[in-house]
């Protein structure tokens, strides 16, 4: 389609400039695709420079912050971060609290996309965009009103705090995911199941659930992302006692700049990679991220 | 012994009414169509029946016991789902085993039976494939199975056959009859599609607005319709409006068309005055070139002139429009192998049949 309208456009172009047998249309297409290529590779350069920069620098032997490359190879910034009073624990709490927020969002957005997709269409579309409104807020704006509110019945210990703030945006990911998944599984199927005499809860178990299981699970991973990744919401709700990575990353970035950052960074890609791998073993990785969401 | 029966079951929508008192009974190994338009209610009656969708009032009874008040699954009914509803996680001996897994078959007995009902719809052999890796012919064999394994005591088929194309459908539906008659299965098929209904059933139930038209057999349904949706839903048809000109003897009346045409029409009934719609069936028409010379008059045939608008050799059949004087057209099915006259578009010819085959809508009704 863009290939297309891209080489007519560039075709009529020439032909309006009287050169029509000097620029064929099939020069233009092999042109344009080339191009698209250029572009393509450009922006995979782009996204992953950054990425390599910042692996290579982890492993830096030097002391200090030195230029790229570094000149020899150590493990030294990861010793550095594992034993760092400050973000080890950290870590620990957003580990602590991704998970928690991916337990939760999970059984929450499951439950409300079930709700919602059996609701009639009158009534599913307001409250879908109702389900979805924290989406459209920025984090600050989130974070700033739960501080406001939280500190008005400050009866929440800081770590339930930030779950509340994680769960108000990682909800939303997963009820969408899982409505994506429920609106590919065709009605007929539960009916099925009734009719065969199976009732609502063995319908649900032995049909709905694992057809199901891939969006839900593409829900899980988003709001796991999320809640790691969250710093807007968290940077309010923290407190000095429990506070997030990014938090205390951010932090460490303004009082020291050091490559402990960076060990923290490949440490944090790594357990990604170790995540999504179980993920595959577990669910088919093509499956949960690609095209399974949209299949019945 | 009826299997079903449905009295005075009606089921509303707010204002509209789906299905207005429908009274149905079916015997024990009988299949029965149920043949409508979209929207007249018969896929509601099929929910009703299997227990989706609760009626306001009348009584559903399956085997002399009212299930009104029991959830599909309490039911023991078999349903055969239009786009056959196969759950894709599971194989195809998976799909089998479900049913008969809740209806409480003994799990030594599962596999010798999932065994049977695969060889029953020729599918021996296809137990570990999932239903993406079969063709529409197949998902619908592996579909039949399932709704069969359970012995359920009715089987409901929702627009079996219309999810498949032309040629695979005549073959299907065959073995689908023989299916059905080799398990003795009591079955109601709904359809809109009226091949479908009139080939698969022994009766043939004719659904309009939420009301039955007319039940009879196939051949009644066709040959002798109830009233003018009948006759212009099941078959094709010609029609004509005119009033009474002046009555012959032997029951063989004289109506003048809005056209001009005058038409005989044969009846029984005594309503033979006033305005009436009148009906010829396409094939009932026989065409006489110009060239052949002038017919005999005789009370009883019809004969109308007009030229050859458009001929379409259909295979087996040949449809020929005629374009009759005031441009109402009439189509006329001949056999091909018939071939004569070999008519061609623009040419003059007569169409020619008996007042018998007229069939009469007076407008009292």
């Amino acid at each position: 389609m863009f290939r297309n309208s891209g080489a007519t456009l560039v075709f009529r172009t020439a032909r309006v400039m009287g050169r029509r047998a000097l620029f064929s249309k099939r020069h233009a297409d092999a042109g344009l695709t080339w191009c698209v290529k250029a572009i393509i590779g450009l922006t995979a350069v782009f996204l992953l420079l950054p990425v390599i920069i910042t692996v290579v620098m982890s492993v830096d032997s030097r002391d200090y912050l030195g230029s790229f490359p570094p000149p020899s190879i150590s493990m030294h910034w990861f010793d550095r971060f594992f034993h760092n009073a400050y973000l080890w624990p950290a870590f620990h709490t957003s580990l602590l609290l991704a998970i928690a927020t991916t337990a939760v969002a999970t059984a929450i957005g499951t439950l409300a996309a079930l709700g919602i997709s059996r609701m009639s269409p009158h009534l599913r579309d307001p409250i879908t965009t109702a389900f979805l409104a924290p989406l459209m807020l920025p984090g600050i704006t989130i974070g700033f009103a739960l501080v406001m509110v939280l500190s008005a019945v400050d009866v929440l210990p800081t770590f339930y705090k930030l779950l509340a703030g994680h769960l108000i945006v990682a909800v939303p990911y997963t009820i969408r995911m899982t409505l994506i998944g429920l609106s590919g599984i065709s009605r007929t199927l539960r009916e099925a199941a009734l009719i065969l005499g199976a009732n609502e809860r063995q319908a649900f178990f032995t049909i709905t659930l694992p057809l199901a299981k891939n969006s839900i699970a593409a829900g899980a991973i988003f709001a796991f992302a999320f809640s790691m990744d969250d710093l807007t919401i968290s940077l309010f709700l923290s407190d000095f006692n429990t506070y997030p990575l990014p938090v205390a990353l951010v932090s460490l970035m303004r009082s020291s700049f050091d490559l402990t950052l960076a060990a923290a960074a490949v440490f944090l890609m790594g357990l990604t990679i170790v995540i999504l791998i179980m993920l595959d073993r577990v669910l088919g990785l093509d499956r949960v991220i690609g095209h399974g969401i949209y299949r019945a | 012994m009826n299997v079903l029966e449905l009295k005075n079951v009606t089921k509303k929508y707010g204002e509209h009414v789906a299905v207005d008192g429908v009274c149905l009974d079916i015997e024990k190994g009988k299949v029965l169509s149920l043949l409508g338009p979209s929207g007249c209610g018969k896929t509601t009656t099929l929910r009703i029946i299997a227990g989706f969708t609760s009626h306001d009032s009348g009584i559903v009874e399956i085997s002399g016991k009212n299930v009104g008040h029991l959830r599909p699954y309490e039911r023991n009914v078999g349903l055969l789902f239009q786009d056959y509803a196969l759950f894709p996680h599971l194989t195809v001996a998976q799909n089998v085993a479900y049913g008969m897994r809740y209806r409480g078959t003994p799990s030594s007995v599962i596999p010798s039976r999932i065994k049977q009902m695969l060889s029953l719809v020729r599918m021996s052999g296809m137990e570990g494939r999932y239903p993406a890796q079969l063709s529409g012919g197949q998902q619908q064999r592996v579909a039949l199975a399932r709704a069969l394994a359970t012995d359920p005591q009715i089987v409901l088929l929702d627009e079996p056959l219309s999810a498949l194309d032309a040629k695979l459908r005549v073959e299907l539906r065959i073995e689908l009859k023989e299916i059905l008659r080799s398990v003795d299965a009591t079955t109601i098929v709904v359809t809109h599609d009226q091949e479908e209904a009139l080939s698969l059933g022994d009766e043939v139930v004719v659904m309009q607005a939420g009301k039955i038209v007319q039940r009879g057999t196939p051949t009644q349904i066709y040959a002798a319709p109830a009233d003018k949706f009948v006759a212009e839903f099941v078959g094709r048809s010609n029609w004509f409006h005119g009033a009474t000109r002046d009555r012959f003897t032997g029951g063989v009346s004289s109506y003048i068309t809005s056209e001009g045409a005058e038409i005989r029409a044969k009846s029984a009934q005594s309503e033979q005055c006033g305005r009436a719609d009148l009906c010829i069936r396409p094939e009932s028409i026989e065409l006489v070139e110009e060239a052949a010379g002038a017919i005999a008059p005789d009370p009883e045939r019809n004969v109308l002139t007009g030229v050859v608008f458009d001929v379409a050799p259909l295979g087996a059949d040949v449809h020929v429009v005629i374009e009759l004087p005031g441009k109402t057209r009439l189509l006329v099915i001949r056999k091909n192998i018939d071939r004569i006259p070999a008519v061609v578009p623009g040419q003059s010819v007569r169409a020619v049949f008996a007042a018998s085959d007229v069939l009469l809508f007076s407008d009292r009704r």
